[in-house]
């Protein structure tokens, strides 16, 4: 996975068949997830597909590959195929495989690229609009709308105190998805949790999507329409921000859905004029990559820069390991608290250690020591910066923390897990040595032992298939 | 099981895929297009490069496209749109109010992803001036077209786009030192698409050529899709940039071959079998008359190449007095040692072939 935003998909991956088929009756939906999901050799392939008139020969395919990037060709078809976006007929002696896009699919994207049909999926724009709502208003509310979400969970850690303008919807949320448990209901549960710590230091787009389908998984209980739900989400991704559109022409559920999201701050309603939304950055990136979402992290800097000035940097790190932050923010607080063993906290400064413990403990939190880095980078002090070392262009924080927590980190990584599937028990050599040989060239061998006649693989629903169509095969002889 | 390590370190270590820009050049010579009307008209033709344009949108949310025109006399920027458009203000008064209308209807049908909607009308837009501003005597003038022209604006304009990425979006990644010093995808990846209908082209030949080194030195394919005619050096120029030349046989599957041939970027190309011509023409044109010559003259000094030997023996270019040596004089016979016709036929006595005799 890519991105985190992107693992978030994998949500998607589990859903049925038909819930596909019904989402790419949608243009935006499908090229959303054309745009979002897809590695890169897949959308080639899905482009030369997609105006063909007879299914492709997948011998034809094949030739068309470069013969060293098999294990790009086999990771794209895998999956295309479990999005449900391409349907590879079985093999049989008189048929060679083909493979088309499936029709759903293919008529949507063809829509998206074209324009045309009646399926209005790309939001209707309202020719109304409201001269108040600026593009640097719609930061403003969305930027403290996500704040009130960060600090109550930040407030949870210190226990109560929460700011209490949160809505009860966003607070029942944020606790179904274990993000936060409410005193008292457990033994010793109380405040934020283990995912609530890693969801904190997430990009906010990967935040975003995090409470997006905590929120569609909440939906499906309270009887909505997961695919309206979904399918709204994705036109979201697709309107401009600045620009009014009108409610009239949504679902109920949809309705529902978009009262939720101006509790996020995902869109904004005018009061005097209920009829209209107004889309904010936060979701009007929600289908971008990388690249858009910087201009996100600018855009709400700026934001916070208005408001006060704080997007400085404010900590300055000796090379004895020492940390200060100027800072009086709970939500900046709580966030160095995280990596960091604090000991003085005065009215504009809290003060602390970077010690092997802290850093492990972080770690077990789920943080990344690069995380790490990178927000002790980001609000470095300005003092920091005028170091000779940093003038010269060198590294802003010392050299010798950065090491160490690397290796801090490096002290905890000697194992990884993968889940998988373990095959053994083959008839014969023969048999073994061709079914890893496809593991590989799909890519999603892990581990094989000749000898013991056994592989480890990450999926196995095509390696299912194969194994099947080889039974076939030689049952047929 | 993950109860062992219980963290997700291992992901969100990969970088995305790079944004890449695409360049296309429209030869709008309108003699050509007078040629095609009855296989693929005009209006046909942009319809299905918008659609491929809109394609090359959707693969990646920050890809980026400009198009322009290599007409007969000059190049135009069809999109983007030049930030100081003099003859802006002047057509406002006539045409601009239908259109104006169309456009609003356009950008508000729900139906259509916005960016699609902006590009095209934009586009169309450019297009509808641009034929409108052609005058009579303008294509009377000549039959060809800009492309060397088109063909440096494309070239500055992704340098400039180029930079400009770098500036702006990758402060955490590494800065190239040069653009040629690394095979590694650093930012923005940039390639021409020349979507050619004009014949040949051999009085651009120089400029052509030197735009071609320049994007070879750039790592910038020059994609050529060939609608109509055939000319040399755009061959050149898709060889040496290592990029994909085709000559449409069929003009009915133009989006087809677009979407499969045209569509990967340099990226995707990697791992595909990119169409690639056999054989390349890699004649060169005279310095002097601008014609296509299979054996021709070279400078010495400079390697200006010349079909007949300039006057006086004077190069063109560098004006070095050369010697031409006994260049015209019919080529001398070196005459043949007579052999004997005599020993050829009384072959057996000969004593160049004792052998089989004495078996």
């Amino acid at each position: 996975m890519s991105d985190p935003s992107l693992a978030s998909f994998e949500y998607l991956e589990k859903l049925p068949g038909t819930t596909f088929n019904k989402l790419y009756e949608q243009p935006s939906t499908a090229l959303a997830i054309f745009r979002r999901m897809l590695p890169h050799l897949a959308k080639t392939f899905v482009m030369t597909l997609l105006y063909m008139s007879k299914p492709l020969p997948l011998a034809d395919l094949d030739e068309w590959v470069e013969p060293n990037s098999q294990r790009e060709r086999g990771d794209a078809l895998s999956t295309l195929s479990r999005l449900h976006i391409v349907a590879i007929t079985a093999p049989s002696r008189d048929n060679p495989q083909h493979v088309s896009l499936l029709p759903n699919f293919r008529k949507s994207l063809r829509y998206a690229l074209t324009g045309g049909g009646n399926h209005h999926s790309f939001g209707v724009p309202s020719q109304d609009s409201d001269p108040d709502v600026t593009i640097e208003a719609l930061d403003e509310y969305a930027t403290s709308q996500w704040e009130g979400i960060l600090h109550y969970l930040v407030h949870s850690v210190g226990g109560g105190r929460a700011s209490g303008k949160l809505s009860e919807s966003v607070t029942t949320l944020l606790t179904s998805g274990d993000l936060v448990r409410r005193p008292g209901s457990g033994p010793g549960a109380h405040g934020i949790t283990k995912s609530g710590f890693s969801f904190l230091l997430q990009e906010v787009n990967a935040q975003v999507w995090t409470l997006l389908l905590l929120f569609i998984e909440n939906s499906e209980l309270l009887g909505m329409n997961s695919v309206e739900v979904l399918s709204f989400l994705f036109m979201l991704g697709s309107l401009e921000l600045g620009q009014a559109y009108t409610t009239t022409t949504l679902t109920e559920s949809q309705l529902h859905t978009l009262n939720q999201l101006v509790d996020f701050g995902l869109v904004y309603i005018p009061e005097s004029t209920p009829t209209l939304f107004f889309p904010t950055r936060l979701s009007t990136t929600l289908t971008s990559d990388a690249t858009a979402l910087r201009s996100v992290g600018a855009g709400f800097d700026a934001a916070i820069a208005s408001r006060g000035g704080e997007s400085q940097g404010f900590i300055i790190i000796e090379t004895n390991y020492r940390m200060y932050a100027y800072t009086s923010s709970p939500l900046q607080i709580a966030v160095l608290a995280l990596f960091t063993k604090l000991y003085i906290r005065y009215p504009n400064l809290v003060a602390g250690k970077i010690t092997q413990k802290s850093i492990g403990e972080a770690i077990r939190h789920g943080i990344t020591a690069d995380q790490v880095i990178a927000y002790l980078n980001t609000h470095a002090h300005p003092q920091l910066h005028k170091t000779p070392a940093a003038l010269a262009g060198g590294p802003v924080l010392p050299p010798t923390v950065v090491d160490q927590i690397k290796l801090w980190q490096l002290e905890t990584e000697r194992m990884e897990t993968i889940p998988g599937f373990l095959f053994k028990d083959f008839q014969d050599f023969k048999e073994y040595n061709d079914c890893s040989k496809y593991a590989d060239e799909i890519g999603v061998l892990q581990w094989k032992s000749d000898g013991k006649r056994t592989f480890f693989v990450t999926r196995h629903e095509q390696l299912r298939d194969f194994i099947k169509s080889r039974k076939a095969r030689e049952a047929a002889k | 099981m993950d109860g062992v390590d219980g963290t997700d370190r291992q992901e969100g270590k990969q970088d995305g895929p790079t944004p890449s820009l695409l360049f296309i050049i429209l030869d709008t010579n309108p003699h050509a297009w007078a040629l095609l009307q009855n296989t693929l008209p005009f209006s046909k033709a942009i319809a299905n490069i918008l659609v491929f344009i809109n394609a090359h949108l959707a693969v990646n949310n920050a890809n980026q496209v400009a198009v322009i025109a290599s007409h007969s006399q000059r190049s135009v920027w069809l999109y983007p749109r030049p930030p100081s458009d003099p003859q802006h203000g002047d057509d406002s008064d006539t045409g601009m109010d239908d259109e104006n209308k169309t456009d609003t209807s356009n950008l508000s049908d729900a139906s259509k992803y916005r960016p699609f909607a902006l590009i095209e009308n934009s586009l169309l837009h450019s297009l509808r001036k641009l034929i409108k501003t052609t005058t009579e005597a303008d294509i009377k003038a000549t039959t060809s077209t800009q492309m060397a022209g088109a063909l440096t604006m494309a070239l500055s304009y992704i340098n400039k786009a180029t930079i400009a990425f770098l500036d702006t979006g990758a402060a955490a990644k590494p800065t190239p030192t040069a653009l040629d010093s690394s095979d590694k995808a650093v930012g923005l990846q940039s390639r021409i698409l020349v979507v050619s209908v004009s014949g040949d082209l051999a009085y651009q030949y120089i400029p052509i050529m030197n735009s071609t080194f320049a994007a070879q030195r750039l790592r910038v394919p020059m994609d050529i899709l060939k609608l109509a005619g055939d000319t040399v050096f755009l061959q050149q120029a898709a060889f040496t940039t290592r990029a994909v030349y085709l000559q449409l046989k069929n003009l009915q599957g133009v989006l087809q071959y677009l979407m499969m041939a045209f569509l990967p970027d340099q990226l995707a190309r990697k791992h595909l079998v990119v169409p690639t011509q056999e054989v390349v023409d890699f004649r060169a044109a005279c310095f002097c008359h601008r014609s296509v010559v299979d054996v021709g003259f070279v400078c010495s000094i400079c390697l200006s190449i010349f079909c007949t030997p300039p006057e006086g023996a004077i190069c063109l270019t560098c004006e070095t007095q050369l010697a031409l040596g006994d260049y015209g004089n019919k080529p001398a016979v070196i005459p043949k040692k007579k052999k004997k016709k005599k020993r050829a036929l009384d072959g057996g006595s000969s004593r160049a072939t004792p052998a089989p005799e004495a078996a």
